[in-house]
C-alpha cells in the first residue's frame, strides 16, 4: 500500500483542474499586453486559413475583385485631393517649409492592399484579422485605412495573416485634429454604436462647430496627416466639466469592411532621408 | 476505447464549426451570442476519468480561443465546467443506472437532463462573463449580454440535444 499513489489517485483531478486554470488564466493575462503569442489569436496561420476560406466562400469573387479597385481608385484620389489642397493653400498663403514637405510626403505612401477576413463590431474589444502578414511586409504599428477613412493599427502580425486594433477598441487612441481649426486630440470609443466615437479634452476656447470634419493629425508616426475619421455630431461637456468632449460620427462603416490598405508610409523615401538627417 | 476517442474528437470537430463559422457571427439584438460548444461537456459519459475530460474541454476551449481573440477565456470556463459536470451527473442520476450510461434525455428523464443542462451552462456562463469582466466598462451591458447568451444557447442546446435524440 503505497500511500503516496493512493493520494495522487484522490486528488489527481484537483491538480489537473488548477494546471489547467493556471494555464488559461496565464493565457488569458498575457494577452492584455497585445504583443502575446500569435499562437492562440487569429493571427495564427491555421485560424487564419480557416476563416479566410470562409471569407471566399462567403463573397463573391467578382464583385470583391470590383470592390477592391474602387477601394484602391477611392484611396488614391483621397490622397489627390489632399494634396491639390495643400497645393491651393500655398497659393492662397505663404506656406511654411513643414507644410511642403507634409504635401510632398503624402505622394510617396506605400500601400499593402489587404482583406478583411474576420471582424468583429459587437464587443468591447473589437479585433479586425487581414490576410496579409509579416511576409508581405507588415508590421506592427502600421496604419490602416479603408476607401472612406480610417480602420485602426496593426497590433499583432503573423507570417501571413495580422490583427488590426480598430478604432472599435478600448485601447485604440488615435491622434486626431479639427480640419478646420487645427485642434487636436486622442479618438476614443467607448463601446455601444459602432458609429460614433468621442475626443475628449478640446479646451473651452476652442471655436467649435457642429458637423466640423476631423482628420488625423499626423503627431504620431501611424498614420499621415489628413486621413479623413468623420464629422463632429455633438459638442458635450467633459466629465470633469473643464473641457469640451466631442462626439465623432465616424465615416467608416465598420460593419461591412472588405477591402483595406495598410500604410507603410515610415519606409517612404521621403521620410527616411530626414530620419537619416535627424540622426546625423 | 478508440471510439470513443474518435467519436469526442467528432463532436468536437462539429461543435467548433457550428460555433466558428455561425455562431461567432450572430448578434442577436447585438447583445446575445450563442456559445453552444458547451453542449460538448454534457456527452461525457458516467464513467469517463475527469482528468480526461478536463483535458478535452481545456482542448475545445484553447481552439475556440483561437477563432474569437480571447485567449483563456473560454478555456478556463470549460475546465471549470468539465470540474463541476461529474458532481453533477451522479447527483441527478438514480443509482442503479449502467456505469457507461451517457446523458441524454431518454436515460435522465427529460426534466433531469434539462436541470443537468442548464447548471453546465450556467456555470460556464458565469465563469465566462466574470472573465470577461475584468476589463469590460459597461457593467449594465454586460449582465444584459450574459443574460441573454445564456438564454439563446439554452434554446440552440435544447434544439441540438433534441435533434440528436431523434435521429
Amino acid at each position: 500500500m503505497s500511500t503516496l499513489q493512493d493520494r495522487i489517485r484522490e486528488w489527481g483531478h484537483w491538480i489537473v483542474f488548477l494546471l489547467l486554470e493556471i494555464t488559461s488564466l496565464v493565457l488569458l493575462l498575457r494577452y492584455g499586453s497585445y504583443q502575446s503569442s500569435v499562437w492562440f489569436t487569429q493571427a495564427n496561420a491555421v485560424t487564419g486559413k480557416v476563416l479566410e476560406i470562409e471569407n471566399r466562400v462567403l463573397s463573391y469573387h467578382n464583385l470583391g475583385e470590383l470592390n477592391r479597385q474602387l477601394t484602391e481608385t477611392n484611396l488614391e484620389l483621397q490622397c489627390e485631393v489632399d494634396i491639390l489642397r495643400h497645393r491651393l493653400a500655398l497659393l492662397e498663403h505663404d506656406s511654411t517649409q513643414t507644410e511642403l514637405e507634409l504635401a510632398a510626403h503624402l505622394n510617396g505612401i506605400k500601400r499593402i492592399p489587404a482583406r478583411v477576413i474576420n471582424n468583429s463590431i459587437r464587443d468591447r474589444d473589437n479585433f479586425i484579422t487581414i490576410n496579409k502578414g509579416k511576409a508581405d511586409g507588415i508590421r506592427t504599428e502600421m496604419g490602416v485605412v479603408c476607401g472612406t477613412g480610417i480602420v485602426g493599427i496593426v497590433c499583432q502580425v503573423g507570417r501571413h495573416y495580422s490583427i488590426v486594433l480598430p478604432v472599435l477598441n478600448s485601447h485604440s487612441s488615435i491622434s486626431c485634429r479639427l480640419k478646420r481649426t487645427d485642434y487636436f486630440g486622442y479618438l476614443k470609443w467607448e463601446g455601444g454604436s459602432p458609429l460614433r466615437a468621442f475626443i475628449d479634452d478640446i479646451p473651452r476656447h476652442a471655436d467649435l462647430k457642429e458637423d466640423e470634419m476631423v482628420e488625423t493629425s499626423g503627431y504620431s508616426s501611424v498614420f499621415p496627416p489628413g486621413i479623413f475619421i468623420g464629422r463632429v455630431k455633438r459638442i458635450l461637456n467633459s466629465d470633469d466639466g473643464l473641457s469640451y468632449k466631442l462626439e465623432i460620427g465616424l465615416s467608416t462603416d465598420f460593419a461591412r469592411l472588405r477591402d483595406v490598405s495598410v500604410l507603410d508610409w515610415k519606409s517612404a523615401p521621403m521620410i527616411q532621408t530626414k530620419k537619416e538627417n535627424e540622426e546625423e | 476505447m478508440i471510439l470513443i476517442f474518435l467519436r469526442h474528437l467528432l463532436q468536437m470537430l462539429a461543435l467548433i464549426a457550428l460555433q466558428v463559422l455561425v455562431c461567432n457571427h450572430i448578434h442577436l439584438f447585438g447583445y446575445a451570442t450563442p456559445m453552444p460548444y458547451v453542449l460538448f461537456l454534457a456527452f461525457f459519459p458516467l464513467n469517463a476519468s475527469r482528468i480526461g475530460n478536463m483535458l478535452w474541454a481545456f482542448v475545445l476551449g484553447v481552439i475556440i480561443d483561437a477563432f474569437s481573440n480571447t485567449p483563456g477565456e473560454a478555456a478556463a470556463s470549460l475546465v471549470l465546467a468539465s470540474f463541476v459536470q461529474w458532481p453533477l451527473l451522479c447527483s441527478m442520476v438514480p443509482k442503479e443506472v449502467a456505469e457507461d450510461m451517457v446523458p441524454t434525455f431518454k436515460s435522465m428523464g427529460r426534466w433531469n437532463h434539462i436541470r443537468y443542462l442548464s447548471i453546465l451552462l450556467l456555470v460556464h456562463h458565469t465563469a465566462y462573463f466574470i472573465l470577461e469582466s475584468f476589463s469590460f466598462f459597461h457593467i449594465r451591458e454586460m449582465l444584459i449580454t450574459y443574460a441573454s447568451s445564456l438564454l439563446l444557447t439554452f434554446v440552440l442546446m435544447l434544439i441540438i440535444d433534441t435533434l440528436r435524440n431523434g435521429k
